[in-house]
């Protein structure tokens, strides 16, 4: 077992997946922090729904649908993308785990900000998009760092949805949790454990950092 | 030219205005609840009336009949909100300059010297006394070139001693920019000296539209803008 | 009413169900053999089935089981280490062969074709310790084609995930037994691994023995190795032990 390339693995996955989960979290979070519109709890439910289902189903749905007979793994297929037992699966499957995370808490964010700034920006000239930029963002920043961080750390201890859509193939998708299960499984104990350190000090480090972020702001997450 | 010719509903409350302004200060007045704010959110674009059309200078902003409802950021108008909202975290310089698109007039150091903030530009929102803050936000609407300035209450929140002090600068603004000023008060010491006609507003309802010179204050005791 | 209280707790104690953790390749027939038991009057048996790596580890970390089968002696080894075997009780069950399989489009004839680039993915157990896993490694290794197909292994962890996996398609073909073939028709079996570099595939079953119903468990055992149990588990495509230990 390679301890650092199973450690810089799940790193480099992790942040692909924040990458992956920041634009589309953060649309969502203003889309329900600001609008009313038809279909609005809906949203919110199925967003929310990875939070709340066991993971395990959630990698179900997932593998369902990113296998090669199924609905996007086919068209990915013909255009030669291989999805399952990839570390693209693993880059997916923790994007989708800590997305609800995301837009949970960068959604807390955004109602805070005043709407009256965004109107007046609106009067002063800036359209829809360039309020979202230079207002609501900046002064939702200390939210949205958090829920980056957040959604990092979900990113990192991902496993149930993982080990469905991605396996445990060693060098390719053996994540830090992944690997533990494995080791654990097959008896080996002691390269377990050192997995174990190093994924609670990097869970340590992460939630701590998201913490002192939102306290320092008076928000709570 | 401002044309308001619109009915505005808002839960159980309605609107209904129907004036043309000259292009001087308008004040509208009246008691709180009246409908004055409405009045100016409607000219914005922040709320949508039901039927009815709003022209401000030689464009239509707003017409229900063909179907226009210009969004707030393309009706060039200049929003005073009553609580200023001054960004916090941009700096006094970058708060004016926010609306401006490049090329365009006034420039910075004209509108800075007329409303004297020009010793603030560099400061932060939260270090700036009420009567600064409401210059800045005047100076910011300015710096958009707006066809029109509306105005909520601007001296609701500053003590008398400092309105006195800042009135003068309105008069400013009007004389050196030309600027149609919509101008929300209930406040008669205020209409008294600053407007040029005045829209009366009650529950909803114009109850007396004429110039300054012609307007009495024929409704029953109303704030006499002492507080 | 001492006496009485007694009666109705051996009743009590000698109808309430076994416990047997058995490998997974064993689902249906065991199920099928357990429903016969106690059709002659045996007890009822609650089966934990699963990779029987993962079933040694729960034993042996205190998992309150009466039977263990395994599908290969080193996960049994591992009970027996931990001395949790009841002494005398460990018995050869049930024999079984690997076979490889695919996707009945596939045009994989032979192992040796594994190679090819249309095979990007084979599933099959942990190599390290899921027992279907380690024969596959086992036989590769002794035709020499292990190396060469190790990038293209994707470990699972039991043979019936191996099997799922090429059923929908997430792995090109898996080394399963020749029992879980049967019950996926889909696939088409590509070779049975028989002959002289064939694992010797027996499965063991032993008492555990902090088990509860130490007598009820021995009998269920016994049970498994008469002929009609046999019959059951052969009409599932399983093979008796031909060698006895």
């Amino acid at each position: 077992m390679d301890l650092t390339r199973i450690t810089l693995f799940t790193l480099a996955a992790a942040v692909a997946a924040t990458a992956v989960m920041v634009p589309p979290g953060l649309f969502l979070a203003w889309l329900l922090a600001r609008y009313r519109f038809r279909g609005r709890v809906l949203l919110d439910t199925l967003v929310s729904l990875p939070l709340v289902m066991p993971p395990v189903a959630t990698g179900l749905i997932l593998l369902m649908l990113f296998a090669p007979r199924g609905p996007i793994g086919g068209v990915l297929g013909r255009i030669g993308i291989d999805v399952v037992f990839t570390w693209k699966a693993v880059v997916l499957a923790m994007a989708v785990m800590g997305l609800p995370l995301f837009v949970r808490t960068a959604r807390a964010g955004f109602e805070q900000v005043d709407r009256r700034y965004e109107s007046v920006a609106a009067t002063l000239g800036a359209a829809p998009l360039r309020v979202f930029f230079t207002i609501s963002l900046p002064l939702a920043a200390p939210a949205v760092i958090a829920a980056t961080v957040l959604g990092f750390a979900r990113a990192l201890g991902e496993f149930g949805a993982t080990i469905m859509i991605a396996g445990s193939i060693p060098g390719s998708t053996r994540t830090l949790a992944v690997a533990i299960y494995s080791f654990a499984e097959t008896g080996r104990d002691r390269e377990a454990g050192a997995l174990l350190i190093v994924s609670a000090a990097i869970a340590f480090g992460a939630l701590w950092l998201s913490t002192r972020l939102t306290s320092r702001n008076g928000l709570r997450a | 030219m401002i044309a308001l010719a619109f009915t505005l509903k808002q839960g159980d409350f309605e609107l209904t205005i129907d004036v043309r302004l000259g292009g001087g200060v308008t004040s509208v007045f009246g008691p709180s609840g009246a409908g004055k704010t409405t009045v100016l959110d409607a000219v914005a674009g922040l709320r949508r009336p039901a039927a009815g059309s709003i022209t401000v200078g030689n464009r239509v902003v707003f017409s229900s009949a063909e179907q226009v409802d210009l969004p707030p950021h393309r009706r060039h108008v200049g929003y005073v909100p009553q609580d200023v909202a001054l960004f916090p975290h941009m700096n006094v310089r970058r708060n004016m300059l926010y609306g401006r698109r490049p090329g365009q007039r006034p420039d910075l150091p004209v509108v800075a010297r007329i409303l004297e903030v020009e010793s603030l530009l560099d400061r932060g929102v939260g270090e700036l006394s009420g009567g600064q803050r409401q210059r800045v936000a005047l100076a910011r609407a300015l710096m958009s070139s707006p066809e029109v300035l509306l105005l909520d209450e601007p001296l609701a929140a500053v003590d008398v001693e400092l309105r006195r002090r800042i009135l003068p600068y309105l008069s400013r603004v009007r004389d050196e920019f030309g600027t149609p000023i919509i101008y929300v008060t209930h406040d008669r010491a205020e209409v008294a000296e600053f407007a040029d006609e005045v829209v009366v507003l009650e529950a909803g309802r114009v109850v007396q539209h004429a110039s300054r010179a012609e307007w009495r204050d024929t409704s029953g005791p109303m704030s006499q803008g002492a507080s | 009413m001492v006496p009485l209280l007694l009666l109705l707790a051996t009743v009590a104690q000698s109808s309430s169900p076994l416990t047997v953790s058995a490998a997974i390749s064993l689902s249906e027939a065991l199920e099928a053999v357990a429903a016969a038991y106690r059709v002659a009057g045996g007890t009822p048996v609650v089966f934990n089935f699963g990779g029987s790596n993962a079933l040694a580890r729960q034993i042996v970390n205190g998992a309150p089981v009466d039977v263990f089968i395994s599908a290969d002696e080193a996960q049994m080894e591992v009970v027996e280490k931990a001395d949790l075997v009841r002494a005398g009780t460990r018995v050869p069950v049930v024999a079984n062969r690997l076979v490889l399989v695919v996707d009945s489009r596939s045009r994989v004839k032979a192992v040796t074709d594994l190679g090819v680039a249309e095979i990007r993915r084979i599933a099959i157990g942990d190599p390290v310790a899921v027992p279907a896993g380690v024969y596959a490694r086992q036989y590769l290794e002794r035709i020499n084609e292990w190396t060469r197909l190790q990038p293209k292994m994707v470990p699972v962890a039991n043979v019936r995930a191996a099997l799922t996996a090429v059923l929908n398609g997430s792995a090109d073909a898996a080394f399963v037994y020749a029992t879980d073939a049967r019950i996926a028709p889909a696939l088409r079996v590509v070779a049975t691994i028989t002959g002289p570099q064939a694992p010797r595939i027996v499965y063991p079953g032993a008492v555990v023995r902090t088990s509860r119903h130490p007598q009820a468990a021995a009998k269920f055992l016994e049970f498994l190795r008469t002929p009609p149990a046999l019959a059951i588990l052969e009409k599932h495509g399983f093979t008796p032990v031909t060698d006895t230990r």
